[in-house]
């Protein structure tokens, strides 16, 4: 089909993704937005969510990412996630430490703002995390 | 002259030895391979990181257009006073000249900057035990009032070590890395470290490998590595290197698919510089912000991956070489415990020969 898009989704330690799609969902920092056939070019900053790829070969699949940024081309979509993986892959029991030790950061972060961010941070993408591996199927 | 018995035992034992190193060199082989392929699969990430900062870096105004003032803590060049050194060495031995060599530039980096203060971060055990045997540990004391950071002790030594990461090499994930690029981009943006220098094996194949020292921070130049040195394995070294591959199966030039991959590499170079005129969802400047510390953990993550690679390597041909020269050691003790056996037996002859002849 002349009308698809090619996204790919790579992380630091290979490419993830590969294929073509009809739309693709990208959680950017400011909130999702979904990206079709011909979109302008947009590069933008990710922040911790899923990445949804809608209509591929393989039916619909979904990937939670953290710390990034995408560059959207009209016929080409490419994602750098520094954490990318399957929603079925993720491990719960980690995340949910790892949203605890985020509260932790937090109340202990007195009124640095940078540590305050910090924490911030680190309980969202566990906050991310635990939602899609909540969500299967 | 040894006898017969004796030498038969030393044959066995360095036939025992022989088998040890070639059991050793087949297993580097395969994890050299494995390490070749993580650090390929690694370079598409790396090579976009690179080419998107250099785009934005045309339109993120770093430098403020009216005081000429650079916008990024980590663009800003200081006179070098205090310097990180991260040295990328192996975690076990028997691999050669892979971990002296690196110790060798790392020392030889020490000594043409004795007149500054040097701190050393060791990613591998060979390395991190070294440093600490040589050098004090530095040592901090309780949080800096103003801004909650460890502060730093009197210095006891020119040169002190910094606690590196513990993770082994061969498990080290991304994660690890980026704690370490925290650590150093923590140090550098609160002035703590005026420059980092990388020192690291580099692997671009079997045959081709060089320790380079590589300046990381302040970054000056985004598509090319500054590499401050550099040094070249000889023409003998690289052709011990190619048997050694040769006979562990391992090939030379890595991936038949080298023209897909090349592609994708291109591709990767062009992320984020499309000559379009992209719409930002955060100011350039922002993201030019958050990319820059990425770019030096994928630096760093880089370095570790080829060194990986470059250890095995290293082994592969050491182990190889120590493989040969039991083979040659089996040969001329043989030859020799022949010849002792023909010795004996003459002699017998000659004296049964001549105790027949006297009667």
């Amino acid at each position: 089909m002349p009308d698809q898009l090619k996204v790919r989704l790579v992380t630091p330690d290979r490419i993830l993704v590969d294929q073509t799609v009809e739309a693709v969902e990208v959680p950017g920092k400011n909130g999702y937005f979904e990206v079709l056939y011909g979109a302008a070019p947009l590069l933008s900053e990710i922040g911790a969510g899923e990445v949804r790829l809608h209509g591929g070969e393989a039916g619909d699949r979904r990937y939670s990412v953290a710390r990034g940024f995408v560059e959207v081309l009209p016929e080409r979509v490419t994602i750098l996630a520094e954490e990318a993986e399957k929603p079925q892959d993720i491990d719960t029991a980690a995340a949910q430490q790892q949203l605890q030790h985020g509260e932790k950061l937090w109340s202990e972060a007195g009124e640095d703002p940078e540590k305050y961010a910090h924490a911030n941070e680190v309980m969202r993408e566990a906050e991310a995390r635990l939602e899609s591996a909540g969500e299967k199927g | 002259m040894a006898n017969v018995l004796d030498l038969r035992r030393r044959i066995r034992s360095v036939r025992n030895t022989r088998q040890i190193t070639k059991a050793m060199k087949m297993v580097a082989a395969a994890k050299l391979r494995r390490a070749q392929e993580r650090a390929v699969s690694a370079r598409p990430y790396a090579a976009m990181l690179a080419s998107v900062l250099e785009s934005l870096k045309r339109r993120a105004e770093i430098y403020d257009p009216e005081t000429g003032e650079c916008r990024h803590p980590l663009l800003l060049t200081r006179p070098e006073k205090r310097i990180l050194l991260v040295v990328v060495s192996g975690d076990k031995g028997f691999a050669g000249a892979f971990n002296t060599n690196i110790f060798k530039a790392a020392a030889n980096f020490i000594l043409e900057n004795g007149d500054k203060e040097i701190d050393i971060e060791a990613i591998g055990r060979k390395g991190r035990d070294l440093f600490r045997r040589r050098y004090p540990a530095a040592q901090f004391t309780g949080n800096n009032e103003e801004d909650q950071r460890p502060e730093r002790q009197q210095r006891s030594s020119a040169v002190e070590v910094l606690a590196g990461p513990t993770a082994a090499l061969e498990k080290i994930d991304y994660d690890a890395v980026r704690e370490v690029a925290e650590e150093i981009i923590g140090l550098y943006t609160h002035e703590q470290i005026d420059a980092a220098y990388l020192v690291y094996n580099e692997f671009k194949s079997v045959i081709q490998q060089r320790v380079v020292v590589e300046r990381v921070l302040p970054i000056l130049s985004l598509t090319i590595h500054e590499i401050e040195k550099a040094e070249e394995p000889t023409l003998e070294e690289r052709e011990r290197a190619a048997e050694a591959a040769l006979s562990a199966g391992v090939s030379l030039y890595p991936h038949e698919a080298e023209a897909a991959q090349k592609q994708l590499e291109d591709e990767a170079k062009n992320f984020g510089t499309a000559e379009v005129d992209y719409i930002y969802e955060q100011p350039p400047a922002e993201i030019f912000a958050d990319v820059l510390p990425r770019y030096v953990t994928s630096q760093l993550y880089h370095a570790t991956l080829e060194s990986i690679a470059a250890e095995h390597a290293a082994r592969m041909t050491a182990m190889d070489s120590a493989t040969n020269n039991a083979s040659d050691m089996i040969d001329s003790l043989t030859l020799t415990m022949n010849r002792v056996r023909q010795a004996a037996i003459t002699k017998e002859i000659i004296e049964i020969v001549s105790g027949a002849a006297a009667i």
